[in-house]
């Protein structure tokens, strides 16, 4: 199973209208110093996990109702993940010496996956072939659209061009695995702009498709044109209708639906996504990264300045979320899991809690079956096609 | 303490026009309760009490006073409870008295509320003395108000006071005018035993403790004393004064006011309005003035958690203990399960029981809208009363109806006049009568429909007068009306606990009106939801829920599962006021949702 390594940079050139994730434009004057702290962090965290066994699941919580068994990272970590924020936004050499540092001091095995996050406005030929030369074995670009006139107004700094353009140089720079971002359901646009945006991902032979239903976010410029009544967004019926052109469409060209918003060719899947949904623990580094280690969620601060010095003093800064009880642990490993096809394995569940779903969840199991929103197939508990669009309703119903 | 030393007195005001403000400030200025201990408002020990700002329980406490002569007088406050629910309650406390100060906003003068009371005091001849409150405001004028209280109540206002709760002026003024003007309560020692029930409260070590004034004779500690309303004998545990804790004394005479404690358990063997008289030789008559219980206004309480409903039984006997108008019984409802039809005095005592069930007993409720009783004739002769929409037979089997009336009495500036004649007679109301009380306000009083007042007459009146309205009511006869039973479906099936009886000349308006409030307040589900208004087999409103098309969270940025969590959670706390009615998952407030229509 390994680990992964979540890296977050929180820097844009601009921020996107719809964006809530924690990165900073205008803030070029901290980006080496942020490099600079992020690198102390790593090895600072370096120092923590190399401390020595019990790793993996021989750790045990007691209380509340049972035994669990609970995942630490066994021998190393098999992911690493570079995202934002835009990583790209930072100059070149910050960013492939936060590699270069991860590699060195970290332990990660040598066929591990490394991903990192690419906003096509910012790269040129040299970054991603720099970047390869790294050894990064993944991107992942924030397309969103192909529309020029939808990427102005939904506040992107690149334009379709730019976009197709950074694919070709990322295929000469040698990567043999793209992913690209895509979103649906944005003011203006079409069920036409959708399929167009879809079928040139496709031509382009991304491996990997993620794409989002935009939902309006606090704070974000699109929260403030919808109260002036400046955002016109597409009725529920016409964002149905994407959502079922995606779902049927995407398949149909290859890409698989392994999570409620991505899509991949066989073998193509993002295993670093996947361990968040399935009980993998990762450490996260940065501002506002989010660690999943030893059984304990744990937050950096966002603050790109309450981070630096935190790290600057010489202390680890990540804050526990909240203490894990056993019925927290059984909640989150059931909503988490059921975002994949394939869900819940019973098995894995009763391994690590010592009891059956059935004893917990017979009722919402049920209710939920009734209503057709899940299914049972060979030891896994999964989310049907209607399931997957309501998923909040279900994964509701793991609430203890 | 001889008689002449003694005085009983209530006070009498509006909401808000600083009664309990006032008591606070007679009892600190005496050191009743060390200024230590002094928590704004000592008597509205309640917190709902102190939150709403009302009195719901009645309150008593003895102050001792040095008069200006030198002697030391025992002054018993008694707080009535300051709403019309509550009349009953509160001519007992006044029939327990010889005076009341009459406490009048300097600004805002005389209100209907007040004006209830002062006749209710007048008719046991208590002195009255006024106590013109809140002086310090830039607004007050005491000298119109003064007139006000002279042209309106018929009182002489030369014995006022002028006063201010909130900066302490008046406050020696008031005590001084308590002991010179209100009388002190006549000696009968030795005549049989009466005495005044006028409130009652559980204590978990002594049982239920009755707030009494003898009215002649003595209660000692060991004496055997019986109930006559209720027959109910005990034996005297202890006796004493309110200070505002009850202290024990041993005895308590005739004329004086205070407590008696024994071997009572049950509150309801202890009603207000009763007469406590000695098991041995018993006083020949009780005090005039009892009566019984009367709830005027039902809902339905159900769990939304049916595993609650032990606990709901349990929390509804606990405060039963305390408050002998509570009344409750099992009831079964299609669409909600089981529950219980409770019965109240007003709307007010009805969302006092509700919110300390949900915050003292943590109980999660669904309360069916008020019902007033109706008296339903049916064709074979047979007369019964129904306080549940749901159990009225069917029209068939009815000859006529009779709904409550109460007499309202409104009083508001006179630029508001037509404002509350509309609503008024928009709510079926008969206008009887309209004084002017000054220049600028006027009483108006109505003979309209109870039914029509639990909706939402007093917010009505409230927001058409920009809250200058007052209003208070009594009961004033049964009449027949047309009525009929608009019924909800939901999904095409009936939801008995949506049913709701209307005049027929607006069952059509109140269905249409219904039905779009429910299409507001039920969320979309996986399926459309069709919402049915209808009279019998004939539906007279419809309208639709649409289908919620998907309802995802899509994105996770870097692992954040805690958001997502949040998100879940505040979703499912929304989910927890849901009652799955069929397939349809109903919020709480759709079983209120009558009460929202304007």
């Amino acid at each position: 199973m390994g680990w992964g390594i979540y890296v977050h940079i929180p820097f844009c050139r601009r921020k996107c209208f719809y964006c809530d994730f924690p990165s900073y434009a205008g803030r070029e004057d901290a980006m080496e110093r942020y490099a600079h702290a992020l690198c102390c962090e790593i090895e600072i965290a370096a120092q923590g996990i190399t401390c020595p066994p019990p790793w993996g699941r021989e750790i045990i919580a007691d209380g509340g109702g049972g035994r669990t068994l609970l995942p630490s990272g066994r021998g190393k970590a098999s992911t690493v993940y570079v995202g934002g924020g835009t990583p790209t936004a930072l100059p070149q050499p910050l960013l492939t010496g936060i590699l270069h540092t991860l590699k060195e001091k970290m332990p990660i095995r040598e066929d591990a996956e490394w991903t990192v996050e690419v906003n096509p406005g910012t790269v040129d030929r040299a970054y991603l072939e720099g970047l390869f030369s790294c050894g990064v074995t993944r991107l992942s670009f924030g397309v969103q659209s192909f529309s020029d006139t939808l990427l102005r107004r939904i506040g992107r700094i690149h334009t379709a061009q730019q976009a197709r353009e950074a694919l070709r140089l990322a295929r000469d720079a040698g990567f043999r695995n793209l992913s690209l971002d895509l979103i649906y359901g944005l003011p203006g646009q079409t069920l036409r702009d959708l399929r167009e945006s879809v079928a040139e991902a496709a031509a382009l032979g991304a491996e990997h498709i993620s794409i989002y239903g935009l939902q309006l976010e606090e704070g974000t410029v699109f929260a403030r044109q919808q109260e002036q009544g400046r955002l016109e967004l597409p009725d529920e019926e016409l964002a149905d209708a994407m959502y079922g052109y995606i779902t049927e469409e995407l398949p149909r060209l290859g890409y698989l639906r392994y999570e409620i918003s991505n899509f991949a060719k066989p073998g193509y899947e993002s295993r670093h996504n996947l361990g968040y949904w399935q009980d993998v623990p990762y450490l996260g580094l940065g501002a506002a990264a989010h660690s999943y280690w030893q059984g304990e969620r744990r937050a950096n601060p966002a603050a790109l300045d309450a981070y630096m010095e935190a790290v600057e003093s010489g202390t680890r800064p990540a804050a526990l979320e909240e203490p894990a009880t056993r019925e927290i642990r059984m909640e989150e490993f059931c909503f988490l899991a059921l975002r994949t096809a394939k869900g819940i394995e019973k098995e894995a569940f009763r391994e690590k809690f010592g009891c059956t779903m059935k004893s917990i969840y017979q009722d919402g199991i049920a209710r939920m079956k009734e209503k057709g929103l899940l299914a049972e197939e060979n030891g896994y508990l999964h989310l049907t096609a209607l399931g997957m669009k309501y998923g909040n309703w279900v994964f509701g119903e793991f609430l203890l | 303490m001889q008689n002449k030393n003694i005085r009983n007195f209530s006070i009498i005001a509006h909401i808000d026009h600083g009664k309990s403000t006032i008591a606070d400030r007679l009892i600190e200025y005496t050191g009743t309760i060390a200024q230590r201990d002094m928590e704004a408002q000592i008597l509205d020990s309640m917190e709902l009490e102190r939150e709403r700002g009302i009195t719901i329980k009645a309150q008593t406490v003895r102050i001792d006073y040095q008069g200006k002569d030198g002697q030391l007088y025992h002054l018993n406050l008694i707080d009535t409870p300051g709403h019309v629910d509550f009349t009953y309650e509160v001519s007992r406390s006044l029939a327990a008295c010889e005076g009341a100060l009459l406490v009048v906003d300097a600004a805002q003068g005389v209100e209907a509320q007040t004006l209830a009371n002062v006749y209710m005091a007048l008719e046991h001849d208590l002195e009255i003395i006024p106590v013109i409150n809140k002086i310090d405001l830039p607004s007050a004028e005491p000298e119109r108000v003064k007139q006000e209280i002279e042209d309106v109540i018929g009182l002489d206002t030369s014995n006022a006071v002028l006063a201010s709760a909130k900066t302490g002026v008046g406050i020696e003024e008031i005590l001084d005018a308590i002991v010179e003007y209100i009388p002190a309560p006549e000696a009968e020692d030795e005549k049989p035993l009466k005495a005044l029930i006028f409130d009652s409260y559980f204590d978990s070590y002594k049982g239920v403790i009755a707030h009494i004034r003898i009215m002649q004779g003595r209660i000692k500690k060991g004496m055997r004393l019986k109930m006559m309303a209720t027959g109910k004998v005990f034996e005297v545990t202890d006796v004493g004064c309110f200070k505002p804790q009850p202290v024990d004394l041993g005895e308590l005479g005739a004329g004086e006011v205070g407590f008696v404690a024994g071997s009572l358990k049950d509150v309801r063997d202890v009603r207000v309005g009763d007469t406590i008289t000695t098991a041995e030789h018993p006083a020949a008559e009780p005090l005039p003035g009892y009566r019984g219980v009367t709830p005027m206004v039902y809902c339905g309480l159900y769990p939304v958690d049916s595993a609650d409903y032990d606990n709901l039984k349990d929390a509804l006997e606990k405060l039963q203990l305390n408050d002998a108008a509570l009344v409750f019984e099992p009831e079964t409802s299609v669409a909600l399960g089981f529950g219980y039809r409770c019965g109240f005095l007003g709307l007010l005592h009805m969302d006092v029981i509700q919110e300390r069930l949900e915050r003292e007993y943590h109980l999660k409720l669904i309360t069916t809208a008020p019902s007033v009783i109706y008296r339903v004739h049916k064709t074979d002769g047979e007369m019964i009363l129904v306080d549940n929409p749901a159990a009225l037979p069917p029209q068939t089997e009815i000859q006529f109806m009779e709904e409550p009336y109460v007499k309202a009495t409104v009083i508001v500036p006179n630029d508001y006049v037509g404002a509350v004649m509309e609503i008024s007679q928009e709510k079926r109301g008969e206008f009887k009568t309209m004084d002017y009380l000054d220049t600028n306000r006027v009483m108006i009083t109505y003979h309209i429909p109870l039914n029509e007042i639990i909706y939402d007459y007093f917010d009505r009146l409230k927001s058409a007068t920009r809250g200058y309205a007052s209003l208070d009511y009594e009961l004033a006869d049964y009449q027949e009306s047309k009525l009929v039973k608009v019924d909800i479906l939901l999904n095409g099936d009936p939801v008995d606990a949506l049913s709701t009886i209307v005049h027929r000349d607006r069952a059509a308006m109140r269905g249409r009106q219904l039905a779009a409030k429910l299409k507001e307040i039920i969320p979309q589900q996986m399926f459309e939801i069709p919402i049915q208004a209808a009279i019998g087999s004939k539906i007279i409103a419809r309208e639709n829920v649409r289908a919620h098309r998907k309802d995802v969270l899509a994105k996770c940025y870097g692992g954040d599962i805690t958001r997502k969590r949040k998100l879940l959670e505040k979703q499912k706390e929304g989910k927890k006021r849901m009652k799955a009615v069929g397939k349809v998952e109903v919020p709480q407030e759709a079983f209120m949702a009558i009460l929202q229509i304007d």
